[in-house]
């Protein structure tokens, strides 16, 4: 076991060391192999490790890392059914991600340094996902951030895209800061980094301590899982290529906040303040990317802004302390959202790099291979009776609906309506960008892209329709990954509601998303950009959170960095030196008469020294 | 005082004597003579300190194998002679030579005034035998090292004594 | 057991000796007796250890003498060798001719 879960991790960094350090001697095929094999290697793996222990809880070290007195950090894994799912997910997305992007990237000459950090931020997320010491998760915490920062600013000649790069990274890393006060903290209570250890022993917590904990992972999370406040980087970080994005947002980078605070979910279960604040900021942030998302006319903006939506929804489950649900929900999410990422990617290069819904149309005839699938992907975003992506919402929304504390029927209620706007947002962008009309694209048009890329699509749909199947709330295999998720700390296999709430809660969400489907359908059957007036603006620049970014924060900052340049730094502190360094300049010149070049002279100043330091010495000798 | 502490005064008067001398002579082929005389009195002076060993050492290594080479350089080289007025002879002398005085003064009060530094030598010998072992049990990789400062000692004198025909 | 002298009457010869050997150094123009004062200086620090050694009963300053007398004996082969090489470069070894150094 150890080895096969040493492999797994070494089969993508090795392809990204391969790919970095001789990928430009090799020919294009092999390096795209190398990157591909790394990967799938990675997946056949991780399903080889699943299949022969993946419902064990297991701690495998692989070699010591640091070792100081007491102190000590290991590469080391815990492996339970939770990261065996979750690796299971990252590789084989992240597979198909890989051999889609060797058809995407056919044009770029830049392969190598794609391929290179694309397979380091799979091995990065896969640190994160079975790491057992939570300095060996930071590290992967910050690869994935490092890895997200070089591949958004891939397309790094274009100004913006590069300043997008910096953006994702500025904001995660506001988010990590409180990841290492996290990690300073967990190991002055526990002695210990061993995430295994801590959930163990997490009771010896006081609930305020676990209040602290809570909040500072959530921070965390929020940074990488773009939560409010911290959500304005994602929507900036479909500069990169579109598998990219892809990957960042099904796979690897931003289901890594919801993840690990499922991974601590003892920690945090701890205090309920803390998850109050969880759930409410998942609650809110759902309901707030629903809305920006309304407006949003580039199509992978819609995207963009729905998973910050769908994480909220995670981020929700975990809160109401069913993080079964949200990481049912963060499965099925993976799946549809690369698959509507990898979709949108067929279309944006069919439609010759053209990103805005409303200059599309049509698609439906010109694009039936991307159709479908894209349908099904959009059918799961929007919750659709029966399909994955409703069966883990719904189970989230119970979840909260049944908290005993009452302020979460009100987040019940803003992820509700926010469920019923997802409807209204997908189907918006997929009716204007599919359906027939009269101004939408004609066949010459659309540029032909490789086949490979519409068959990614299918597993992808295939999964994405079908894994409600691996959590049916009723029936034979009822809450099939529940009941494997059970051995890991805090699960709860069944919700334990009353049948009667649990089918109306059901029904009621089915019933109200077919109403707003329909409803959608007949406003936006034909393409009306300016459907929302006045609130068009307010709506588009997601609550102008950006400008207010910008206005509060960055200019202040900058004003304040100016007068501390210009008036504390020029005029004080530079011209102090300047004056004292004048200073010397003439008294050096006096000294330099001194130094004529002459060996005596300066053994003389020698002995001159030795004797000053003699008699001193002496005089000050107590006698 | 003993017959040692006769001993010691004599050899003292005898090498501050013989270095002055050296110091002082124009030609170098006296000076460094001066001086050989100077380190035999002071490997005398270390036997009299109870270190036989380093006393013979003295006489080989400074009296003998360092006096030798300043002799060979000197008769290598025909050196310039410095034909000076006694003024000019005596000028490069009075910085040194009060900054000499200042520091023996000092020392002289200190040492007249002090209390506590009387503190007299036992006569004790250490024996060759006993000293090697000590050094080679306690400083072995002192030797080893100071082994290695000889040897790049002598590569760096064969590098820069080679001669410029051979390409220097 | 017998006395020799006051450990400080040792000192003082040392002094004497070091302080000689710099006053060589700084007063000579001549490379050679440069290199002369400096072995004097070297000496006189060798004295002090000995001296040392005696006054504690303790070997190691005595170690340290060979030490010293290592360090003497390669800085005199590197000097001498240096003096012949500059000589053979400059035509003198008369230190107040090297001004090279001038700032």
């Amino acid at each position: 076991m150890t080895v096969i879960l040493f492999i797994l991790l070494l089969f993508p960094l090795a392809g990204g060391v391969i790919n970095a350090v001789i990928g430009r001697l090799l020919p294009r095929r092999v390096s795209e192999v190398i990157a591909c094999l790394g990967v799938v290697g990675a997946f056949v793996m991780a399903a080889i490790a699943f299949g022969l222990g993946g419902w064990k809880s297991l701690h495998l070290i692989f070699f010591d890392w640091i070792k100081v007195g007491t102190f000590s950090a290991a590469f080391d894994v815990y492996y339970d059914p939770l990261a065996a799912v979750m690796i299971l997910m990252v590789t084989f997305v992240s597979s198909l991600i890989h051999i889609y992007s060797v058809a995407f990237m056919r044009e770029d000459t830049d392969y190598v340094r794609y391929f290179c950090y694309l397979n380091l931020f799979v091995f990065s997320m896969l640190v994160i996902a079975l790491a057992d010491s939570l300095l060996f998760v930071y590290l992967g915490w910050e690869g994935v951030g490092f890895c997200s920062y070089a591949l958004i600013g891939f397309w790094y000649t274009n100004l913006d895209y590069a300043l997008a790069g910096r953006k994702a990274f500025i904001l995660t890393r506001i988010g990590d800061v409180t990841f290492g006060i996290a990690l300073a903290l967990f190991f002055y209570f526990f002695h210990s980094f061993s995430l295994q250890y801590i959930n163990a022993h997490a009771t010896t917590l006081s609930v305020t301590m676990a209040t602290v904990f809570g909040l500072l992972l959530l921070w965390a999370a929020m940074g990488k899982s773009a939560q409010l406040p911290l959500t304005v980087w994602l929507p900036d970080a479909m500069a990169g290529p579109t598998p990219v994005s892809a990957l960042i947002h099904a796979a690897t980078m931003v289901t890594a906040g919801a993840y690990l605070l499922m991974r601590l979910f003892p920690v945090i279960h701890l205090s309920h303040m803390a998850m109050l604040v969880i759930a409410g900021t998942g609650a809110i942030t759902t309901l707030y990317a629903s809305f920006a998302a309304l407006a949003q006319v580039d199509i992978k903006k819609v995207l963009a802004y729905s998973t910050i939506s769908q994480v909220g929804y995670m981020i929700l489950g975990v809160g109401a302390g069913d993080f079964v649900g949200g990481f049912f929900h963060l499965l099925s999410h993976s799946f549809f959202k690369s698959l509507l990422f990898l979709g949108a990617g067929c279309i944006i290069q069919a439609c010759d790099e053209e990103h805005n819904i409303f200059k599309m149309g049509n698609l439906r005839r010109l694009l039936p291979h991307v159709y479908y699938p894209f349908l099904i992907g959009c059918l799961s975003l929007a919750a659709f009776p029966m399909i994955g992506g409703f069966l883990s919402k719904d189970r989230v929304l119970e979840a909260t609906f049944i908290h005993p504390a009452p302020i979460y029927k009100a987040f019940w209620a803003i992820a509700f309506l926010a469920a019923l706007l997802t409807v209204v947002y997908t189907f918006r962008m997929f009716f204007t960008a599919f359906l027939d009309r009269p101004d939408g694209r004609t066949a010459d048009e659309i540029k032909p892209i490789p086949r490979l890329m519409t068959v990614i699509l299918w597993p992808l749909a295939i999964l994405a329709f079908c894994d409600g199947l691996l959590n049916l709330p009723f029936g034979p295999i009822s809450n099939g990954l529940a009941k494997f998720l059970a051995a890991v700390p805090g699960a709860r296999v069944d919700l334990g509601a009353p049948a009667a709430v649990s089918w109306g809660l059901g029904l009621g969400d089915a019933a109200l998303v077919l109403v707003v489907l329909t409803l959608t359908y007949f406003v936006f059957r034909r393409p009306r950009p300016d459907f929302w007036g006045s609130l068009n603006e307010t709506l588009f620049t997601a609550f102008y959170l950006d400008w207010l970014y910008l206005n509060l924060i960055a200019r202040p900052y900058e004003r304040f960095a100016a007068v501390l340049w210009r008036d504390v730094d020029e005029r004080g502190i530079n011209a102090g030196f300047e004056n004292t360094a004048g200073g010397f300049k003439v008294l050096s010149s006096l000294m330099g008469l001194w130094t004529n070049g002459k060996l005596s002279t300066y053994l003389l100043m020698l002995l001159l020294g030795l004797t000053a330091m003699l008699t001193v010495l002496i005089l000050s000798w107590h006698w | 005082m003993n017959i040692y502490a006769v001993i010691f005064y004599i050899l003292g008067v005898l090498i501050v004597a013989f270095t002055v001398m050296a110091i002082t002579r124009r030609n170098l082929m006296h000076a460094i003579v001066f001086l050989v005389g100077s380190f035999i009195a002071t490997a005398v002076l270390f036997y009299l300190l109870g270190a036989p060993f380093l006393a013979i050492m003295e006489v080989v290594i400074y009296a003998g194998a360092i006096m030798v080479l300043f002799l060979f350089i000197v008769m290598m080289l025909e050196i310039e002679p410095e034909e000076r007025d006694w003024w000019a002879g005596l000028r490069p002398w009075l910085w040194p030579l009060s900054l000499m005085g200042i520091s023996l003064a000092v020392i002289f009060v200190y040492l007249i005034f002090a209390s506590g530094s009387s503190h007299t030598l036992p006569m004790v010998m250490a024996s060759p035998l006993a000293f090697g072992r000590f050094l080679f049990e306690k400083y072995w990789l002192g030797v080893e090292i100071a082994s290695y400062l000889l040897f790049v000692a002598l590569v760096g004198a064969l590098y820069l004594g080679r001669g410029e025909e051979t390409g220097g | 057991m017998a006395y020799v002298v006051p450990f400080s009457h040792v000192l003082v010869l040392a002094a004497i000796l070091f302080l000689l050997g710099a006053v060589c150094a700084l007063a000579r123009r001549n490379l050679i007796m440069i290199l002369i004062g400096v072995e004097v200086m070297l000496s006189a620090a060798g004295l002090v250890f000995i001296g040392a050694a005696m006054r504690w009963q303790q070997l190691d300053g005595q170690a340290f003498v060979i030490f010293i007398m290592a360090v003497a004996a390669s800085e005199v082969a590197i000097g001498l060798a240096l003096i012949l090489y500059s000589r053979r470069r400059t035509g003198t070894i008369n230190a107040d001719r090297y001004n090279l150094m001038k700032g």
